[in-house]
C-alpha cells in the first residue's frame, strides 16, 4: 500500500541510517586495509561478538527510552556470568537450572534498581550505581575476592559459542529471539506503549491512568535480566566467569543505544537503530584492535564518537 | 494631558498579541509620582501582560512606553530595573536554598577585587528589610526556613534594593497573613510618600479601597475607565470590568428529569493542606456543574483531588451512592468509576507531543483496546477512526506528531482521547484555553451531547461567558472553599464576579466590612 512505503519511509530516522552509513563506511575502509573484512567469517565472527554487546544493550535501550540510564550494568552482567557458573559448579540439578538462575538474579538486581527510582524516586544515575556498588560487593563475597573457579555448563557454551543451520552462530539467534520480543514489546503491546509515554512526558502518562510507577519497575527488571543474560552469554563464551567481565560493556551499550538515534531524554528510538548501534559500535573495536589502537585510544574514540552523535541528534528536543 | 507636568511614566496604544489572541489591543496607562494606581480586570483582562510589558518580561508589538516623558524599551527586565521600573510578581522569584541577603542582591552583587562582597551585601539586604518593614528578617538566614509569608516580605526587600521609582506589585499581598497585610500597607504608604509611583494589582477589592489613588479597569486587553479611587461604587465597578462583546454559540440547556437515583458523584467535606476547605457536591447524570471563582482558588486542585492525583485527602467520594476509594488516575479511569480528568495544560499533561495523533488518542483507552496486554490493533483503528469523526479532528493523518496539530484539535485530541475511555464522569480544567473560537463552539456542543447521554460533569472556566452558557449550575469557589451556589437563572455574570471577589450580599466577614466601608 502506498501509505504503508510512505509511512515506513517516514519512520526510517535519520540517525539510523546514518549508523547503517557508519557500518557500510567501516567495511570499506577496513577493506581498504585487509580484504579479509568482507569475508564471510569475519562478518559472522563480528555478528556473534555483537549478540553479547546486544542482548546487553537491548535491556539498556528499553531503560533510555523511560527517559532513565542504568548505570548498574557492569556488574550486573558478572552477576550472570558468575551465578550461572556458580549454579553449574553444585551438580546436575543446579547445571541444568544454570541460564535462568544466572538470569533471574539479574532480574532481582533490576528490581532493586526499578523500586529505587519509582517509588523511592531516586535519580537512576545514583540508585543504579549504588546497586552496581552492591552487586560488586556481592560478588567479591562470593568468590573471596578470586577469580571464580567454576566453568560455565554445556548449554551455556551451546548457545554462546555453538552453530546450527548454515554456521549461523547460536548467539546471534539468541539474539535475534530477543530482539524479536523486544520489537513486539515495544510496538505492539500496553507496556510498550507505556514505555514511550513515559519517556515522552510522564505527567502525561500518569495522568492517561497509566500504572507509571510499576511500568518503570518492571522495566528495571527486564533490563537487569537481560544484562545479567548477556552475562550468562559471556561466561559460555569464555567457559568461565570472570571478576571484571562486564566493564567492558557499560560504555559501549549506552553508546550502541544512542548511535541508533534513540534519545538520551527518552520517549524516541526504534530496535533496528539499537541493531545498527551494536554492530557499528562492534565493528569499530574490531578493526579499532585490527589496526592496533590500544583499549586506551579505544575508549577515548568511543567517548569521541558518542559526543558527536549526541551533538548531531540529542540535542534537538532541548531545543524544542 | 491634563496635568503641566510630565507624568512619571505612560504607555501610549501599546499591543500585544500571542498568537490569534489579542492580550493587550492598544492600551494606555498613566502613573504618576508619588501615587498609588490601581489595576482591575477579570481573568485575561491583560493584566499580566500589561505588568510584562512595563519591566521587560516581554516587548509589546506596538505602541510606546514613556519614562519621565522619555521614549524607552526594554530588552530585558535587568534593563527594566536599570531604568527604575522593578516587578514583584506573583510567583515567588527566591532561590530556597540562598540566603536572605543573597537573593535580596542576587542580580547585582557588591563586588570586591571581583568576589561578593559579603559585608556589604548584608548592609545592602538590612537596609532594604528596613526599608520594607520587615526588621525581624534575619539577612543570613536561609530562604527556605522562612514561611510563605516572610519571603513574600523579602521579595518587596529585593524589589526595594533596586531603588525603584516604579514599584510593581502583582497580587502581591496573596500569600500574605492579615497582620503581614497591614504591615505591607504601612510600607506601601511610606514608599508613596518617599515618591514612588506603585502600581497595584489585587482581586481583593477591600485593598484597593483602603489603598489606591487611581484605579484603571481593564477589559479585554483595553483600558475602558480610569478614576480617582472612591468616586466609583463597587457595583459600577464589577459593571465596567463586565460587558465584553462576545459571540459564543451556546447549546440549549436541557432541564433535567428528577430521579430518583442517587447522584452519580457525591463529595462530602473534602479539604487538602490548606488549599482545598471542606468541599462537598453532588452532580447527576446529565448534569453539568460548573466551577467559578477567580483563578487560583481551589478549582484545579479540586479537580486533581477528585482524580486521585493528590495525596491527603479528607473527606468522602461516593460514586453511585456508594463510597469510592480514588487513589490514582488508573483508579479512576477503571470501570466502576469511569472518571475523566481533561487537565489544564494540554502540552504538558494532556498528550505526549512528539508522538502520532493515533498513540496519543488511544494512550489512556489501552487497557479497553487491548487483551492480556496485546493491543488489538484493528479495533485500535476503527475507534480511532470513530473518535476523529466525532470531534471532527483536522489532522492530515494519524501517524503525524500531535504536536503538529493547532491549539483547538490538539485539545480535541485530549478530549477524544478520553471519550474513547466512555467515562461516566468527566472533569474538565479549563478546557477552552487558548483556543479559537470555532472550535469552543463545538466544545460546548460536545459537552451537551455527553450531558444528555447519561454523563456527569464538572467544568472549571476562566471564562465566566462558559460557565453561564454552558452549566445548569456553577460553584464559587473562593480560597479553597465553596462561596456560593448559582443555579440556572441565577448563574449571571454579575453575580459571577461579585461572588467570585467575594463581595455578594451573602458573604460576611472581615473582607465584606472593609469593602463596604471604603
Amino acid at each position: 500500500m502506498n501509505t504503508r512505503a510512505g509511512a515506513l519511509w517516514r519512520k526510517v530516522d535519520p540517525a539510523v541510517a546514518t549508523a547503517f552509513g557508519c557500518i557500510v563506511l567501516l567495511l570499506f575502509l577496513g577493506s581498504l586495509y585487509s580484504s579479509s573484512f568482507l569475508s564471510p567469517e569475519y562478518l559472522l565472527q563480528q555478528l556473534k561478538v555483537a549478540s553479547f554487546l546486544g542482548v546487553i544493550a537491548t535491556g539498556m535501550m528499553l531503560v533510555i527510552l523511560l527517559g532513565q540510564i542504568d548505570l548498574s550494568v557492569p556488574w550486573v552482567v558478572a552477576v550472570g556470568g558468575m551465578m550461572s557458573t556458580a549454579a553449574t559448579g553444585w551438580g546436575p540439578t543446579g547445571e541444568a537450572f544454570a541460564i535462568p538462575f544466572g538470569i533471574l538474579c539479574g532480574v532481582a538486581l533490576g528490581f532493586a534498581n526499578g523500586f529505587g527510582v519509582a517509588y523511592l524516586r531516586i535519580p537512576s544515575m545514583i540508585i543504579t550505581l549504588a546497586v552496581n556498588a552492591v552487586a560488586q560487593g556481592l560478588m567479591v563475597v562470593h568468590t573471596g575476592g578470586f577469580s571464580p573457579q567454576d566453568s560455565s555448563s554445556a548449554a551455556m557454551r551451546f548457545i554462546a559459542t555453538g552453530h546450527t543451520l548454515l554456521g549461523v552462530p547460536n548467539a546471534l539467534l539468541v539474539w535475534a529471539v530477543v530482539g524479536g520480543a523486544t520489537v513486539f514489546l515495544l510496538s505492539r503491546t500496553t507496556f510498550g506503549r507505556a514505555i514511550y509515554g513515559i519517556g515522552n512526558r510522564e505527567r502525561a502518562a500518569y495522568l492517561s491512568g497509566i500504572r507509571t510507577q510499576r511500568v518503570v519497575l518492571l522495566t528495571f527488571a527486564i533490563a537487569g535480566g537481560l544484562s545479567a543474560f548477556g552475562g550468562v552469554l559471556l561466561a559460555g563464551y569464555a567457559s568461565k566467569a570472570a571478576q571484571a567481565m562486564g566493564d567492558a560493556y557499560l560504555l559501549p551499550s549506552i553508546a550502541a543505544v544512542v548511535l541508533g538515534g534513540a534519545s538520551i531524554l527518552g520517549g524516541r528510538g526504534s530496535y533496528i537503530g539499537t541493531i545498527a548501534g551494536v554492530i557499528l559500535i562492534t565493528l569499530l573495536q574490531s578493526i579499532l584492535s585490527v589496526v592496533q589502537i590500544e583499549e586506551a585510544g579505544r575508549q577515548v574514540i568511543y567517548g569521541a564518537v558518542i559526543i558527536a552523535m549526541l551533538l548531531l541528534y540529542g540535542r534537538e528536543k532541548v531545543a524544542r | 494631558m491634563a496635568s503641566p507636568a510630565v507624568p512619571l511614566f505612560s504607555m501610549d496604544g501599546v499591543s500585544k498579541r500571542y498568537g490569534g489572541v489579542k492580550a493587550l489591543e492598544k492600551a494606555n496607562l498613566t502613573v504618576e509620582a508619588a501615587q498609588i494606581h490601581a489595576i482591575l480586570g477579570e481573568n485575561g483582562a491583560g493584566k499580566s501582560t500589561l505588568i510584562k510589558i512595563m519591566s521587560g518580561v516581554v516587548a509589546p508589538d506596538e505602541g510606546r512606553m514613556l519614562l519621565d516623558g522619555r521614549e524607552i524599551q526594554f530588552a530585558s527586565p535587568a534593563a527594566a530595573n536599570q531604568a527604575g521600573i522593578v516587578c514583584i510578581f506573583q510567583e515567588l522569584s527566591l532561590v530556597p536554598d540562598l540566603s536572605v541577603a543573597d537573593n535580596i542582591c542576587i542580580s547585582n552583587p557588591p563586588k570586591r577585587f571581583g568576589l561578593i562582597d559579603r559585608r556589604a551585601q548584608r548592609r545592602i539586604a538590612e537596609e532594604a528589610l528596613a526599608r520594607a518593614g520587615a526588621q525581624d528578617i534575619h539577612p543570613m538566614a536561609p530562604v527556605k526556613d522562612l514561611p510563605l509569608s516572610r519571603r513574600q516580605m523579602v521579595e518587596i526587600a529585593k524589589a526595594l534594593a533596586r531603588n525603584p521609582r516604579v514599584l510593581i506589585l502583582d497580587e502581591a499581598t496573596s500569600a500574605l497573613t492579615a497582620a503581614d497585610v497591614a504591615k505591607v500597607f504601612v510600607v506601601l504608604k511610606r514608599l508613596r510618600a518617599e515618591g514612588l509611583a506603585l502600581l497595584y494589582i489585587s482581586h481583593r477589592m477591600h485593598e484597593i479601597a483602603e489603598l489606591a489613588d487611581q484605579c484603571t479597569v481593564f477589559r479585554n486587553g483595553r483600558n475602558v475607565a480610569t478614576y480617582r479611587a472612591g468616586t466609583k461604587s463597587d457595583d459600577e465597578v464589577v459593571e465596567l470590568m463586565i460587558g465584553r462583546e462576545y459571540s459564543h454559540v451556546f447549546p440549549p440547556k436541557q432541564a433535567l428529569a428528577p430521579s430518583a437515583k442517587p447522584p452519580v458523584l457525591e463529595v462530602r467535606h473534602l479539604s487538602w493542606l490548606d488549599r482545598l476547605k471542606d468541599i462537598s457536591l453532588s452532580v447527576r447524570a446529565g448534569e453539568v456543574v460548573g466551577l467559578g471563582g477567580l483563578d487560583g482558588q481551589g478549582q484545579r486542585e479540586l479537580l486533581l483531588a477528585l482524580f486521585g492525583v493528590l495525596r491527603g485527602v479528607s473527606g468522602e467520594i461516593l460514586i453511585d451512592g456508594e463510597r469510592a476509594s480514588v487513589s490514582s488516575p488508573s483508579a479512576a479511569k477503571a470501570k466502576k468509576i469511569g472518571m475523566a480528568l481533561i487537565p489544564e495544560d494540554r502540552k504538558t499533561e494532556g498528550l505526549m507531543l512528539p508522538m502520532s495523533v493515533s498513540v496519543n488518542l488511544s494512550f489512556a483507552a489501552l487497557d479497553r483496546i487491548s487483551s492480556g496486554g496485546i493491543v488489538d490493533r484493528a479495533k485500535e483503528r476503527q475507534l480511532i477512526d470513530e473518535m476523529i469523526e466525532l470531534l471532527a479532528i483536522r489532522t492530515a493523518g494519524t501517524d503525524i506528531p500531535v504536536g503538529s496539530l493547532s491549539g483547538g484539535n490538539q485539545q480535541k485530541v485530549v478530549i477524544a482521547k478520553w471519550l474513547m475511555v466512555k467515562p461516566r464522569i468527566i472533569l474538565l480544567n479549563d478546557p477552552t484555553r487558548g483556543i479559537d473560537v470555532g472550535t469552543k463552539a463545538e466544545i460546548y456542543q460536545l459537552l451537551r451531547k455527553l450531558a444528555a447521554t447519561g454523563a456527569a460533569i464538572i467544568f472549571y472556566s476562566t471564562d465566566y461567558d462558559e460557565l453561564i452558557g454552558c452549566c445548569d449550575r456553577v460553584l464559587v469557589l473562593y480560597d479553597g472553599a465553596v462561596k456560593r451556589v448559582l443555579v440556572g437563572d441565577e448563574i449571571t455574570e454579575r453575580a459571577l464576579i461579585s461572588s467570585a471577589l467575594n463581595m455578594s450580599a451573602q458573604s460576611e466577614g472581615a473582607d465584606m466590612a472593609s469593602a463596604t466601608s471604603a
